[in-house]
């Protein structure tokens, strides 16, 4: 690299915008390769630059919501969650006025249970968890240098689910229709009609349900995003901490959603349809629901905990002025933080009766994730220690969340001892330390990041003096209303209470609590003032105006919509601060993709380990498709929860429709060559299949997560067995039990021939042999249509009722969840065929088929489970 | 616990004040890296283990083979029905026992010993916690659930149900009274009588007419609904609608004439169409059931 | 010895302690639950179980004992040294083994920790 300077007139290319630029001028197709191009010429850039700006520019006008780039995106994402945080922030206050006083009717019992229910269900699913994902879009490029993550409209149509499915479960209260049985939604009381009568719990779990489908889609993202698109030459050990923790965070929204979805499939096919999974006079059991919300619920307080602490770990460096010290401690703590915190579900269940034993493992667990959580609170401490810190707002709000989070951390060391929890369990107590884990460990280091990055999201700094006034607020807001807490949760106030009596010591510290919650509210206004505000007049704050080392701050003020000016080579933790001459370098465009020859939007793939530069990857543009799909889809749940099914049938198959239109459109395209130079000499392929292929990787994670949700479905099957005294129940007169062996394994068979035959299409168009391997993606079709057939057939011919009790009614899903599976087997390889008839898939562009046979393992695993769950094993016992 | 955890968190945060305001950059890589293994790994370890142990051994003990009696508690919308002296055992797929001496949201325990409640619920589930005696344990359809208190000092205490069970979820609550054990003994005894009622009294002939038979038992007579809590010694418990009012003849009134204004979410229907003085002559009627 | 001085590390040599450790708290977990369910004789041993549990926790402790040492061994002959930050395959090399030392180390921890109630528990009550 030259250490030529930057020339400033080159990189503000003359002021003109695309608009006026047509698009003749730009020269697309008819460039010189960039390898070729002199960088230090000030015309090769301003033309590369305006190539690259109308490529990654933004659609105007009404278009502007077809847009899927990340930085869009991220924004509509982020501000949608905090929208979703100052609903239910008022919903929080309400409930504070209701308990400022015994015995008061501000709101009635009904009225304040739906309030305390969307309360703890919007800040958990519409703003803690999304927040998350949110500000992952938008900085997870920006800090790998990639221009965009790998899948952008799959980002978009998340948002979408996002959007629709918040909308839907908000907007029930204004109804007085919205759940009022809490954020956990134990059955009985939420699935029989007796109790809950009404949408409510319908609403809550098919809303919700749309939206954790859009989690799911998030962590495919970010998952490939942080392994696959990271600049060359990033190692493993150099990445920023912040994507090793987005990387385990993704991973644990793969293992913890899928169990709450099998829950709620199992809850909903109760309240729809009467099969008696919680009802204890069928054979059904309510803890199962409590295991499987819990098996989520509790990696969940980890995945919102995670993601904030990051934040941390990129601020605190850039304050202390060094790197972080104990790199490698931060990766064992957020490994084994993911890890361990799978082990702690029963924790919420201590007080279920479970044998003393079982809690204890729990309660191990329990303790043994405070080590990895103190491990990453010391690094803080000790990078602070060994740096020069500069104090500012965003170094005041992370020393306020470590002054909280602690707290929050030392209670959860307690209430994991089964026999402190045994008291403080449902009490105040524990909303006193929820609140301080979740406001220490996510909200304030979220404030904090705000104050941090706005001047790269918003180009100019937030109010010093209106964040001190805020800061202070909050902090002494927020302790006025939880720490109270801790003492009326000890002295006997229960959870969930929208009233308590007078004289037995509860009044004073709920009115404190309530005078703190509005304090904290002015804080938090204080906030949204300081972001909305007007400030025209204002001048743009320098570019990387606190002087940070990660690559997010190459990002231009005001911002350009390409990401990086040119891709970089990154051979240090801390490139701004390490890599010499570096941002300069970046925008002269020196190194990698500093063009868009073509027109197309594109980023780089690299090697897991190393970062090493494998492929172009061409990402898809704006499209107005994945918010279709997302509104039928969106339908599907809605129209389903009033029971409409005609309506939701059809709706469903417009929500397939619009999938696949998207999907043939804007994927697995077929590159004008196969491969282009991206500049230092390096040519890469822009077509890629199979393992080294960001779509490989997004198909082999989404069906880790579609197991996750199947071993779920498998444990309730086995959890019955347990429980029950003899499981299958015996005989009822004259009724043959249990789906038969017979049709069941026709059904494997079948699915085997199926599985053997999206195999062979594979190889066999991978050869050449394009006609065998029609043929046998036709013959793939027919076999899966009929082995999902064949699955179903098993119990309908056995006369299995699965109204009558919880045996039936298990065997039933697990042969519905094949047989949807098979179906949507059935029409990948459908979708194969055609795109091979079409001429879009051919024996070297075999993206499709490559992918299809990959799902068809996990299918072929599917069904090999199922039938050796329901048809084998009720004959070994 | 509490001293501990208060003297970690001064430690905590004074070191990140030492570290940033007091004496800035003073320190190398070498010391952090020491604070992050001695502060962060081996201190928690040291600490962790001690209270998990402490806290694993305290668990069987909280849960000893009880040596007092067996008390039958079923939780349900929004009251604790109650029975003395009951044989069952504890377990998943099963229902409380039957018999025992009925009696409702009202608890005696002998001193001393250690009593033994069976917990179930015919609804939803519920948890029972007296937060003066005991932890809590939950009340599950289906699964009988078993907690051992141990009361050392007699009194009279509150107790509350602690998972969330619908509306009036804030107004079931108990009181548990705590007495030695020959008073215990005599206490039972009492339950176990029937009501001694003049089938001519006005306030039993309305209570009849007006069905609340239907879910009532008051033993002694023809009300043997087993809807509601048994109220053959109603006058005798300390409060009405589960916790929620003092046992007088006023409550009484209230009680029935305005049931939703006290007690949002009940089953009992309220009976405000009744003329005032039937009401009064039920409620007084009521409080003679010692 | 040579062999095992070249072990590759990547992310699933990465996890494999921390996996560990999960399957041994399904498998403890588990065998536990179904001994006791369904809750009936509750004051009766179930000394099978736990040993079973105990048992199982000496494999695990080998099995995480051994890919500690193997890290660390690695990490030091070929001279490792925190903080792991420059630009070279060998140095990231050093990194995974480093860190795979340190969750070997969680991982032996969180093992022993659930250890503990079958060691301390006799029955189901």
């Amino acid at each position: 690299m030259s250490d030529v300077p930057l020339d400033q007139s080159a990189t503000r290319w003359a002021g003109k915008s695309d608009a006026e630029t047509a698009e003749a001028d730009l020269n697309f197709g008819n460039v010189p390769p960039a390898s070729e191009r002199d960088q230090d010429d000030p015309d090769v850039r301003a033309g590369q630059e305006a190539r690259l700006r109308h490529v990654w520019a933004e659609p105007k006008g009404w278009r502007y919501w077809s847009a899927v780039n990340n930085t869009e995106v991220g924004l509509w994402y982020t501000a949608t969650s905090f929208a979703f945080m100052l609903f239910a922030g008022v919903l929080g206050l309400m409930m504070r006025v209701q308990l400022s006083a015994p015995d008061n009717d501000f709101l009635t019992a009904s009225f304040y249970n739906q309030v305390y229910t969307l309360h703890g269900t919007v800040m958990m699913f519409l703003f803690a968890v999304p927040i998350f994902e949110a500000v992952a879009i938008i900085l997870l490029p920006q800090m790998l240098g990639a221009r965009d993550l790998p899948f952008p409209r799959l980002s978009a149509f998340g948002y979408w689910c996002f959007l629709i499915g918040g909308v839907f479960v908000c907007g029930s209260i204004f109804f007085g229709a919205a759940p009022e049985g809490g954020w956990f939604m134990y059955p009985p009381l939420t699935t029989q009609e007796r109790f809950s009568p009404g949408y409510g719990p319908d609403i809550w779990l098919l809303g919700l349900s749309f939206i954790e489908v859009a989690s799911i889609a998030a962590a495919v993202e970010l998952i490939v995003g942080t392994l696959k698109c990271r600049p060359p030459g990033m190692r493993l050990n150099l990445m920023p901490l912040y994507a090793w923790y987005v990387l385990v965070v993704a991973g644990m929204i793969l293992f913890a959603f899928p169990p709450l979805i099998a829950g709620d499939i199992l809850f909903e096919l109760e309240r729809l349809f009467n099969w008696p999974f919680f009802d204890p006079e069928r054979g059904g059991d309510p803890m199962l629901w409590q295991h499987l919300f819990w098996i989520f619920g509790h990696p969940e307080v980890y995945i919102v905990f995670l993601p904030a602490i990051a934040l941390l770990a990129m601020i605190i460096p850039t304050f202390a002025r060094r790197p972080i010290v104990g790199y490698s401690f931060i990766v064992l703590a957020a490994v084994g933080t993911g890890f361990l915190s799978f082990g702690l579900w029963v924790h919420h269940m201590f007080a279920t009766g479970l044998p003393a034993i079982s809690l204890g493992f729990f309660s191990a667990a329990s303790e043994a994730v405070a080590i990895p959580t103190a491990v990453q609170i010391f690094v803080f401490l000790a990078t602070l220690l060994a740096g020069r810190v500069i104090y500012s707002v965003p170094m005041l709000f992370v020393s306020g969340a470590l002054a909280i989070f602690v707290i929050g951390g030392l209670t959860g060391v307690m209430v994991a001892l089964a026999p402190f929890d045994w008291q403080a369990h449902d009490t105040y107590f524990v909303v006193a330390h929820l609140h301080y884990v979740l406001l220490g460990g996510m909200l304030f280091p979220v404030v904090a990041g705000v104050y941090y990055y706005w001047p790269m999201m918003g180009g100019r700094r937030l109010s010093d003096k209106l964040g001190k006034i805020a800061f202070w607020l909050m902090f002494i807001g927020f302790n006025t209303a939880f720490l109270p807490m801790h003492w009326s949760g000890l002295i006997g106030m229960p959870r969930r209470v929208w009233t308590y009596p007078a004289d037995i010591g509860l009044e004073l510290p709920n009115l404190i609590s309530s005078i703190g919650a509005f304090i904290f509210a002015a804080g938090f206004v204080t906030v949204v003032w300081d972001v909305l505000r007007p400030r025209k007049g204002e001048p743009y704050a320098e570019r990387n105006t606190w002087n940070a080392g990660t690559l997010e701050w190459l990002a231009e003020v005001p911002d350009e919509a390409w990401g990086v000016r040119s891709v970089p080579i990154v051979t240090s933790r801390y490139p701004l601060w390490q890599q010499k001459n570096f941002m300069a370098d970046v925008d002269m465009g020196r190194y990698y993709m500093p063009d868009a020859e073509e027109g197309m939007r594109e980023t780089m793939v690299t090697s897991v380990l190393d970062a090493e530069p494998l492929q172009c990857l061409r990402v898809p543009g704006p499209t107005f498709m994945t918010m279709w799909a997302a509104i039928f889809l969106g339908a599907v749940f809605i129209l389903a929860t009033f029971h409409l099914w005609t309506l939701t049938l059809i709706t469903a198959v417009f929500a397939v429709a619009a999938i696949l239109v998207w999907l043939w459109r804007g994927t697995a395209m077929q590159p004008e060559k196969a491969e282009k130079d991206v500049g230092l000499g390096l040519k890469l392929p822009l077509y890629k299949s199979g393992p080294q292929s960001v779509g490989w990787w997004a198909m082999f994670i989404t069906m880790t997560g579609d197991a996750t949700a199947f071993v779920s479905l498998i444990f309730g099957y086995f959890f019955y067995f347990t429980v029950s005294p003899v499981f299958p129940p015996p005989m009822m007169a004259g009724e043959e039990i249990g789906p038969g062996v017979l049709w069941p394994l026709v059904a494997l068979g079948l699915f085997a021939a199926s599985w053997l035959a999206a195999l062979l299409a594979r190889n066999t168009n991978s050869k050449g042999a394009v006609g065998t391997a029609r043929l046998l993606m036709g013959g793939g079709v027919v076999l899966s249509l009929a082995a999902s057939a064949a699955i179903l057939w098993g119990p309908y011919v056995t006369g299995l009722i699965p109204t009558v009790h919880v045996y039936p009614a298990t065997v039933w899903v697990l042969a519905i969840w094949t047989a949807c599976h098979g179906t949507a087997g059935a029409l990948m390889l459908a979708y194969c065929l055609a795109r091979s008839l079409a001429g879009r898939m051919t024996p070297t562009h075999d993206i499709d088929i490559v992918n299809v046979a990959l799902y068809w393992h996990f299918m072929a695993g599917t069904a090999l489970f199922t039938v050796a769950t329901i048809a084998l094993f009720p004959l070994a016992v | 616990m509490l001293v501990g955890a208060v003297l970690i968190w001064v430690a905590v945060i004074g070191l990140s004040v030492f570290a940033t305001k007091i004496r800035p950059g003073a320190y190398g890589e070498k010391a952090g890296l020491r604070l992050i293994i001695w502060g962060g790994c081996v201190f928690p370890v040291v600490v962790l283990t001690a209270l998990l142990v402490w806290g694993l051994q305290m668990m069987p003990v909280l849960r000893a083979e009880a040596n007092g009696p067996t008390i039958a508690v079923s939780a349900e919308r929004f009251w604790w029905r109650v029975a003395y002296d009951v044989e069952g055992e504890s377990g998943v797929a099963r229902s409380l026992p039957e018999g025992g001496v009925p009696s409702a949201n009202e608890i005696w325990l002998p001193v001393g010993q250690r009593s033994e409640f069976l917990i179930g619920s015919p609804d939803v589930i519920h948890s029972l916690w007296i937060p003066s005696i005991a932890g809590k344990m939950d009340a599950i359809p289906g699964r009988v659930n078993r907690l051992v208190v141990e009361p050392t000092k007699p009194g009279v205490y509150n107790g509350v149900c602690a998972e969330f069970c619908g509306d009036a979820h804030a107004q079931m609550a108990l009181r548990v009274v705590v007495v030695s054990p020959e008073e215990y003994d005599a206490y039972v005894a009492r339950q176990s009588e029937p009501a001694s009622v003049g089938a001519e009294d006005e306030g039993f002939r309305r209570f009849m007419e007006n069905g609340c038979d239907a879910c009532h038992t008051v033993r002694g007579t023809a009300a043997n609904g087993r809807v509601g809590p048994d109220l053959t010694h109603l006058a005798s418990r300390r409060t009405i609608a589960a916790g929620t009012l003092p046992m007088s003849p006023e409550n009484l009134a209230t009680f029935v004439g305005f049931t939703h204004r006290v007690k949002p979410g009940v089953q009992m229907p309220g009976y405000g169409m009744l003329a005032e003085d039937e009401i009064a002559a039920i409620a007084g009627w009521l409080e003679t059931l010692q | 010895m040579a062999i095992r001085n070249k072990t590759r590390d990547n992310l699933w040599t990465l996890i494999t302690t921390p996996t560990i450790w999960a399957v041994h708290f399904v498998l403890s977990y588990g065998s536990v639950a179904y001994g006791c369910a369904p809750n009936e004789n509750i004051f009766q041993g179930i000394g099978g179980y736990r040993i079973f549990v105990g048992g199982l926790t000496v494999v695990a402790l080998g099995a995480i004992g051994f890919l500690f040492f193997r890290a660390l061994g690695e990490w030091r002959r070929n001279g490792g040294r925190i903080p792991h930050e420059e630009d070279s395959v060998e140095v990231r090399e050093r990194f995974l083994e480093f860190s795979t030392v340190l969750l070997a180390g969680l991982s032996f921890i969180a093992v022993l920790y659930t250890a503990l109630p079958a060691a301390m528990m006799v029955d189901c009550r």
